[in-house]
């Protein structure tokens, strides 16, 4: 078991290999994601019950609670990219971190506006600096200082680098951001499912919740494979394998 | 040790025969504390409850324009290539950068801040953990401000900035809690111990980071 992950990660550091699987893996992920979310969201949006306190205006839930929850993942996942590619030096990791930012920052922005419009009709304000909504504030940032760094450095290589070593420093500063607004402020209702314990959300609005934060994952999923692929092709566009594949087709 | 302690005789006497390089923050703090009550008001009621918020802001922004100080003219001469061929512990040089600098850029402005008393109206109760918030918690920003201008070494983006300000949040936060804390009669020891444990937490990671951002313009 343990070899056959490590000949998959060492493959993973190839870029024709992955080039190859991912182009045959892209159209399964597309169909799923985009009907999950399509499912998820006629569902949510038509036959899930009114809320008794919020009323209709809480089908806003199955586009915010995803986005935030995925933006979230994505930075995390961009860490650990980060430390891999500082510690093996693998150049995959830096595609990965250049690529998932963009994504990471449309869903943290997502997030952010989809709360802005739940919390004008419930909290009667488009914004309040509280906790949670100011802590996604800085997340974005971070993201933004991740994009903007990528085109200060000439090489290729500085610039990944450059950008993993603000992606870890991020994710050491994030838990302190976290907990210093924490006791900063908190308006914001706390999180309504939780993996281990009761969620406190009836389990006809659950469903369709779970099944648009799975179809938006694998969205992320499948956007990360689609720009994955471009980044390679640009940095691999005068390799020889590149050139083959594209006259192969 | 020996050549430790002259580069930090070095720094110290290149920061003192540039005035610019701890006037112009200064300079910066003095004009924007002025211009707060002719923008936003005169009366003291108003400025007493904005100025722990106003003081702590303004001092984030003054070490702006003072971060890129840290390595940017010994990239530009050549002389940071020379302490990275040396293979002296880089790490502790750029401590020491970090250290001048904040000596040079800050302390003047915590000194300072003793000011705001009259300016901005700050009730003198204000004045203690004003000063020990500011003490503790700008090392930490010049933690920040060495790793930007590492990373945006000889170009003039808004990256360093924008790296530098979120990463702030939290000081910032702890700092102005603390002066508002002791207004409201309520013991701020924990937000300042919170400050050192943030400090002592980041100053390895940090000076790690910014080591590792320094190498990458010279490969």
């Amino acid at each position: 078991m343990f070899q056959i992950l490590k000949n998959f990660y060492h493959k993973l550091g190839s870029y024709p290999w992955f080039y190859k699987i991912s182009g045959k893996v892209i159209p399964f992920v597309a169909v799923l994601s985009i009907s999950l979310i399509v499912i998820s969201s006629i569902w949510g949006l038509f036959f899930s019950p009114t809320d008794a306190v919020q009323g209709d205006v809480y089908r806003i839930i199955y586009f915010h609670v995803p986005a935030v929850s995925v933006s979230q993942v994505i930075y995390y996942s961009m860490s650990v990219a980060a430390a891999v590619f500082l510690i093996w030096r693998m150049k995959m990791a830096g595609v990965y971190i250049k690529s998932l930012a963009p994504i990471g920052a449309a869903f943290t922005f997502i997030g952010l506006l989809s709360g802005a419009i739940w919390g004008q009709p419930t909290w009667g304000t488009w914004w309040v600096w509280d906790a949670r909504l100011t802590s996604t504030l800085v997340l974005f940032l971070f993201y933004l200082a991740i994009i903007g760094m990528q085109s200060t450095f000439a090489s290729r290589k500085s610039a990944d680098t450059a950008v993993s070593i603000i992606t870890l420093v991020g994710v050491v500063n994030l838990p302190i951001v976290k907990k210093s607004v924490d006791w900063w402020n908190t308006l914001h209702q706390p999180a309504s499912i939780s993996i281990s314990g009761e969620s406190s959300i009836s389990s006809e609005m659950l469903i369709p919740l779970l099944l648009s934060i799975l179809g938006v994952y694998l969205f992320v999923f499948f956007t990360g494979l689609l720009f994955m692929r471009a980044e390679i092709s640009t940095r691999e566009q005068n390799k020889e394998w590149f050139k083959k594949l594209l006259s192969n087709n | 040790m020996i050549y430790f302690t002259k580069i930090l005789k070095k720094e110290f006497l290149i920061y003192s025969r540039k005035s610019s390089s701890f006037i112009s923050p200064v300079v910066f703090f003095l004009i924007s504390i002025s211009l707060y009550p002719i923008g936003i008001s005169n009366d003291p009621d108003i400025l007493k409850n904005l100025a722990p918020g106003l003081i702590w802001i303004t001092v984030l922004l003054s070490t702006l324009i003072s971060f890129q100080n840290i390595f940017s003219e010994d990239y530009e001469d050549g002389s940071i290539e020379l302490l990275l061929a040396s293979g002296q512990n880089l790490s502790l040089i750029v401590l020491i950068k970090i250290f001048v600098n904040w000596f040079f850029s800050c302390l003047p402005i915590i000194i300072l801040s003793v000011f705001s008393v009259f300016l901005l109206y700050l009730p003198q109760e204000g004045l203690t953990p004003l000063i020990i918030s500011l003490l503790i918690g700008t090392p930490t920003i010049c933690l920040f401000g060495a790793l930007a201008g590492a990373l945006s070494l000889g170009k003039n983006s808004i990256t360093g900035p924008a790296l530098m300000l979120p990463l702030s949040l939290p000081v910032l936060i702890l700092g102005t809690q603390a002066i508002n804390y002791s207004l409201n009669d309520i013991s701020f020891s924990s937000n300042i111990l919170l400050l050192t444990a943030i400090f002592v937490f980041l100053l390895p990671i940090i000076l790690f980071a910014s080591v590792g951002a320094l190498k990458l313009h010279f490969n």
